[in-house]
């Protein structure tokens, strides 16, 4: 279970009490809901949701098919816990609600499947070779979520050890985008800093099981994580997913040296900026203009997007959407797992996308999350790290980009 | 001073009633009919607190008095009217001000309402406050509905305070180019060439834009807003000759008349049957409709 | 659409999935839960099936399949409201708007735009960005509520004071009529041809029909805007400064009062600078042309130091600016962390008399051991008196409710009315006879009959009857809090 020690309903989902009563159900968070947004459905939106775990927890609802979809359809993008006036903490209620139902119901095989691949490095890349050659044969469906160009080669460098900082290395990111780990280690480097990578020892983060309410799996992994990183350095993160659920082992774990672990997990764009001076200026290429598009375990789970603009200003113009953050729809396995739904949710992200590319001319977006990037590249975006765009003007060789 | 109740016994309970106020718009949509007796309602204003920008008046008080009261606080309200026309009688017609792009519509400026109905009780629309939603908005409904509904014996009113300048300017030009130089001009007239525009507001800022218009489009002060033509009609994307189109109120004063639109059918069934509901047997302004005004 | 169902057994449900679709027709316990309440306290309603039509014509025969089966139907924006006029009672159809969500037109040049109902406020501001007009209502919940339940409840918020409430800024309106006709009332511009039936429509809370089409009025951005933090120590100070500057014949775009414990509660978050130590705090917006807009500025600050002002602060920037709204807009959520209910009243008192009437809320409130915070728009004498309480303290319902009804007669008793900008819903139609007479009550019977003759249209609610609300007690069991 999640969250501080506080008591709990003790009713089927044996939620936190304090966090089930919080919500006073005044329906700020529905537009900031991507599903409600695109359903116009009560079932799809933390309002309802919560009221449904309320009504199932305290035994007056059957959590029928009917419920388990509304709980089902939740991205986890937390984008309503930031529109809440009273801090109702939204994901904290949900993962606890998933737990609680994976308890007596069984995760989907195709998920189970995926899940296990993640956590075993080896097979993930060797699979990710075969999806490769596939992809250059193409035998592979164009609008599989999956990177425009998956590499061939062992993408793993062999990382230093005993460097000032750690960067997080994951699961799929270093399997599919090996190249942005690279532009990463690259800028950290030129800004001083010696960096070992978390590599297989560490492994996959969790952050899909817990998604899934695995939560002993989650915790394990966790554990192994943990275990692997020692240094007591900075853990830096790229990806906005891994970097979340980083932060929250401490209310995952629930041990004095999970909280410390956390404390020392940092985004690398909130650890660029906190001494941008040490940037080193841009002394190749041109000023390009990209839209920003804030991963939701960015903007909402960690709060540090501002960040991303900071580190972006000194070698490139940063246009805004205007969607105020909404989710882009692609929620870990969530495009996986509701295609649709996750299809539905793009169209407005890609519709805000289209209208930031008519009024600035901009071509590329920098998203700091590979899901966010592999979704969005899926509907024919050009979609970068940020940092891939501030390496290539350090070093002047263009980086891979993601859309096709 | 004749109050309220003195007025709803004049009424009575039977027999066809007109209401008349100063006269000036009688044959607007309809005479009464024949045989209807002619009833008045109180006037004077019962009581003004400046402080709170509202006002008691009988709806039989002459517009023009009100206008005199407020005017000694520095307060105007959103009503306008022929020389003559009493409050009520203003409200009844439902025509706004030449000035509504700044004091509004006149349905916005009725508050409260005290009716004699059709059975010849007394009803009240709204209530006191310049902010209300407490219950249906009859007040908006009786305001051009020509007594039909209720008869309004006494209204509170919502007041403004005056502009400290009011300044007309006419010449050459459009509506557009006078909306790009003007933040929130009071009214703006247009016959197709020449653009009148009525600036009011702090002495400084109509003093701005009224050189912003001078310099910019050439167009120069005049002393007193343009004379009507007579009729009304709605505006229909096109302006005839001799016309004057009330830019952003749907309003064409023309020389011609012309007919009123008609009602779809939903609209008038609707219609008749709230006009039958408030008043079934008839006797409120008999022969008087306000779907025969054509704007 | 993404889920998959199996046809239902139910004739009305079959006979609307017909009509629009079975993945706009639910009849889930999910659904029926979920559409049984709205942003109120209220607790007990209880809705039939929910449609979630897409068009006019999906609402007009949703409107006309409840009837052929003989039920009552309940209209449904964002379902913000706060006094139960969503609530659906004995089993109705409950038709949501929320997925007629589109701008259809913007005419910038006569500054007009026709919306679907389920357009967010808030949205219709931000997509008119660049174009120098802004849609002027601006409920403290514009972020959520929608265009259709502005309408239904002609709500207001804090800028109405001097632009008007919604029923100024809507000219045209597309109705489903409750026998399923669909009619346009109004003119996209100037006054109704015949009876103002829009006028009669807007605030009608969804017993008179359903808006499908609005057509609304924007409002030019104003080119200079000053705004000014005013404290007092005594918030009868602070009243009276309001009375006062209206009585100097200056009407300020924005008007609100924040007594002392809402100041504490939202200055952490706020950072606004609020001076902590003060009874009340004023919010004094001005905008218009520049002359004008500063010297009402100086105007206002002269008349708050006459009426005892400690200090008179100008926002120096936008940002300054931002932070002092940041505050007020974050009241209620802030409010909700210091205890976990609380039960907002939504009154409007003549002006004049803000300060006698805050004294008095305030012994009411304690008088029954409760707290009251008092944020609220005083230019326009809209009281907003927060009751904020834990209702798992035994006995302490008794005195909200009680406290509650006491603030609503003092409220009526120095000439005031029943609801500012709320509405009546299920809440407040027991307190109407104390406002209303009889026969003004029949005189708005009337009006809603000629809508809904066979009171098909959101029944019980507005009017007060004999029947009640299904399961719908007058008050709520346990309130959850609610915030404007």
């Amino acid at each position: 279970m999640t969250g501080s020690s506080s008591p709990r309903t003790g009713g089927v989902l044996d939620l936190r009490d304090d966090a089930l009563a919080s919500c006073v159900a005044c329906g700020l968070c529905l537009p900031h809901c991507p599903t409600y947004r695109v359903t116009g459905d009560e079932r799809r939106s933390p309002r309802g949701r919560i009221a449904l775990m309320r009504a199932v927890d305290e035994g007056a609802t059957a959590p029928d098919a009917e419920w388990l979809e509304a709980m089902d359809t939740c991205i986890l993008c937390r984008g309503c816990e930031t529109a809440c006036p009273s801090a109702v903490p939204f994901g904290e209620l949900m993962s606890d609600t998933r737990a609680a139902v994976t308890r007596t119901r069984q995760v989907p095989l195709r998920l189970r499947v995926g899940l296990a691949v993640l956590v075993r490095p080896r097979l993930l890349r060797g699979l990710s070779r075969i999806l490769a050659l596939l992809q250059r044969l193409h035998l592979l469906p164009g609008r599989l979520p999956l990177p425009g160009r998956l590499p061939m080669r062992d993408p793993r460098q062999k990382g230093r050890v005993g460097g000032e900082v750690v960067l997080f290395t994951g699961c799929v990111m270093d399997a599919w985008q090996p190249e942005v780990h690279a532009a990463v280690e690259e800028v950290l480097e030129a800004c001083g800093a010696t960096v070992s990578r978390s590599g297989d020892a560490a492994g996959c983060c969790g952050a899909l099981h817990a998604h899934a309410g695995l939560e002993g799996a989650a915790r394990s992994l966790a554990e192994r994580v943990m275990a692997a990183i020692p240094e007591q350095v900075p853990v830096l993160v790229d990806s906005a997913g891994c970097g979340a659920t980083l932060r929250g082992y401490g209310s995952l774990v629930g041990t004095p040296e999970a909280a410390a672990f956390s404390a020392r997990v940092q985004d690398v764009h909130e650890w660029l900026a906190a001494d941008i001076d040490r940037m080193p200026a841009a002394t190749v290429g041109k000023r390009s203009t990209v839209i920003v598009q804030d991963p939701c375990h960015l903007r909402h789970a960690q709060g540090c997007h501002g960040s991303v603009r900071t580190v972006l200003a000194p070698y490139a113009d940063t246009v805004e959407l205007d969607d105020e953050g909404l989710c882009c729809g692609a929620g870990g396995a969530f495009s996986v797992l509701q295609p649709e739904l996750a299809s539905e949710v793009r169209l407005r992200k890609t519709a805000s996308i289209r209208r930031a590319m008519a009024t600035t001319g901009a071509e590329a977006v920098v998203s700091a999350n590979p899901g966010c990037a592999i979704h969005l590249a899926a509907a024919g975006h050009v979609v970068r790290h940020p940092l891939e765009v501030v390496a290539e003007r350090i070093r002047g060789k263009q980086g891979g980009a993601h859309g096709r | 001073m004749r109050g309220i109740e003195d007025f709803r016994d004049e009424v009575g309970p039977t027999g066809p009633v007109c209401v008349r106020g100063g006269g000036t718009r009688w044959e607007l949509g309809g005479t009464p009919a024949h045989g209807s007796r002619e009833v008045r309602a109180p006037a004077g204003v019962v009581a003004f607190d400046p402080a709170e920008m509202t006002v008691v008046v009988g709806a039989g008080t002459p517009l023009g008095e009100l206008v005199e009261v407020l005017a000694g606080h520095g307060q105007e309200v959103a009503l306008e009217g022929p020389a003559g026309a009493t409050v009520g009688g203003v409200l009844a017609v439902g025509r706004s001000s030449l000035r509504r792009l700044r004091v509004g519509a006149v349905r916005d400026a009725l508050l409260q309402a005290d009716c004699v109905g059709a059975d010849g009780s007394l009803f009240k629309a709204g209530g006191p406050t310049v902010k209300n939603v407490t219950g249906y908005d009859l007040c908006r409904l009786l305001v051009g509905s020509l007594g039909t509904l209720g008869l309004i014996g006494q209204v509170i009113l919502r007041t403004w305070p005056s502009p400290e300048r009011t300044l007309w300017m006419q010449g050459s030009g459009t509506p557009e180019a006078v909306r790009n130089l003007c933040y929130r001009p009071s009214s703006v007239l247009w016959d197709g060439r020449r653009v009148s525009v009525c600036l009011e507001g702090y002495g400084e800022d109509v003093e701005a834009e009224a050189a912003a218009l001078g310099s910019h489009l050439g167009l120069e002060v005049v002393a007193t807003a343009p004379t009507l033509p007579p009729h009304r009609s709605r505006w229909t994307g096109r302006l005839a000759e001799g016309s004057l189109l009330e830019v952003g109120t749907g309003v064409v004063h023309g020389p011609v008349e012309e007919p009123a639109p008609e009602p779809g059918p939903g609209v008038a069934a609707l219609a008749a049957r709230i006009r039958s509901g408030f008043d079934p047997g008839g006797r409120l302004n008999p022969g008087r409709d306000p779907y025969r005004i054509a704007a | 659409m993404w889920w998959t169902r199996r046809r239902s057994t139910d004739p009305l449900t079959r006979d609307l999935e017909a009509a629009i679709g079975a993945d706009s027709v639910e009849g889930g316990a999910s659904a029926r839960l979920l559409y049984s309440r709205d942003g109120s306290i209220i607790r007990g309603g209880k809705a039939g099936v929910v449609c979630l039509p897409g068009s006019t014509e999906q609402v007009a025969a949703c409107v006309r399949i409840a009837r052929a089966h003989g039920r009552a139907f309940v209209p449904r924006g964002a379902g913000t409201g706060l006094t139960g006029g969503a609530v659906p009672c004995d089993d109705p159809v409950v038709i949501a708007t929320t997925r007629m969500d589109r701008i259809l037109e913007v005419d910038v040049d006569r500054r007009i735009a026709w919306v679907e109902p389920g357009v967010v406020n808030l949205d219709l501001t931000s997509h008119l960005a660049g174009t120098g007009l802004h849609f002027a209502p601006d409920p403290s919940s514009q972020q959520a509520c929608s265009i259709g339940g502005n309408v239904a409840n002609n709500s207001g918020g804090p800028h109405c004071l001097l632009y008007g409430v919604t029923s100024v800024h809507v000219t045209a309106v597309e109705v489903v009529l409750p026998d399923g006709e669909v009619v346009v009332l109004g003119e996209e511009e100037g006054d109704a041809v015949g009876y103002d039936l829009r006028g009669a429509f807007v605030g009608g809370e969804g017993t008179l029909g359903i808006a499908t089409r609005i057509a609304v009025r924007l409002t030019p951005d104003p080119p200079e805007v000053r705004t000014l933090l005013l404290d007092f120590t005594t918030i009868e100070e602070a009243a009276e400064t309001v009375s006062a500057v209206i009585a100097a014949g200056i009407v300020p775009a924005a008007l609100e009062l924040m007594d002392q414990q809402v100041v504490q509660a939202v200055e952490p978050f706020a950072d606004a600078g609020y001076p902590l130590d003060a009874a009340a705090v004023l919010i004094v917006e001005l905008d218009g042309l520049p002359a004008g807009a500063a010297r009402e500025a100086e105007s206002v600050a002269a008349v708050a130091r006459e009426c005892g002002a400690r200090t008179v602060r100008i926002a120096e920037d936008e940002e300054e600016r931002a932070r002092i709204w940041k505050g007020r807009k974050g009241a209620f959520g802030a409010i909700a962390n210091i205890k976990p209910s609380y039960y907002l009243h939504d009154t409007v008192i003549p002006r004049t008399r803000l300060a006698e009437v805050v004294t008095g809320v305030n012994a009411i409130a304690e008088r029954h051991g409760l707290i009251v915070m008092n944020v609220f728009h005083a230019g326009d004498g809209n009281l907003h008196p927060l009751l904020v309480f834990d209702h798992r303290e035994p006995g302490v319902m008794d005195h909200v409710f009680a406290a509650g009804e006491e603030i609503v007669r003092l409220s009526l008793e120095v000439g005031g009315v029943l609801s500012g900008e709320h509405g009546i819903g299920l809440e407040k139609r027991r307190f109407m006879p104390l406002l209303f007479s009889p026969e003004d009550l029949a005189a708005q019977r009337a009006l809603r009959d000629a809508f809904d003759p066979d009171g098909v249209a959101n029944p019980h609610k507005v009017l007060p009857s004999g029947a009640s609300c299904g399961d719908v007690q007058d008050l709520p069991e346990i309130p959850e809090g609610v915030w404007v």
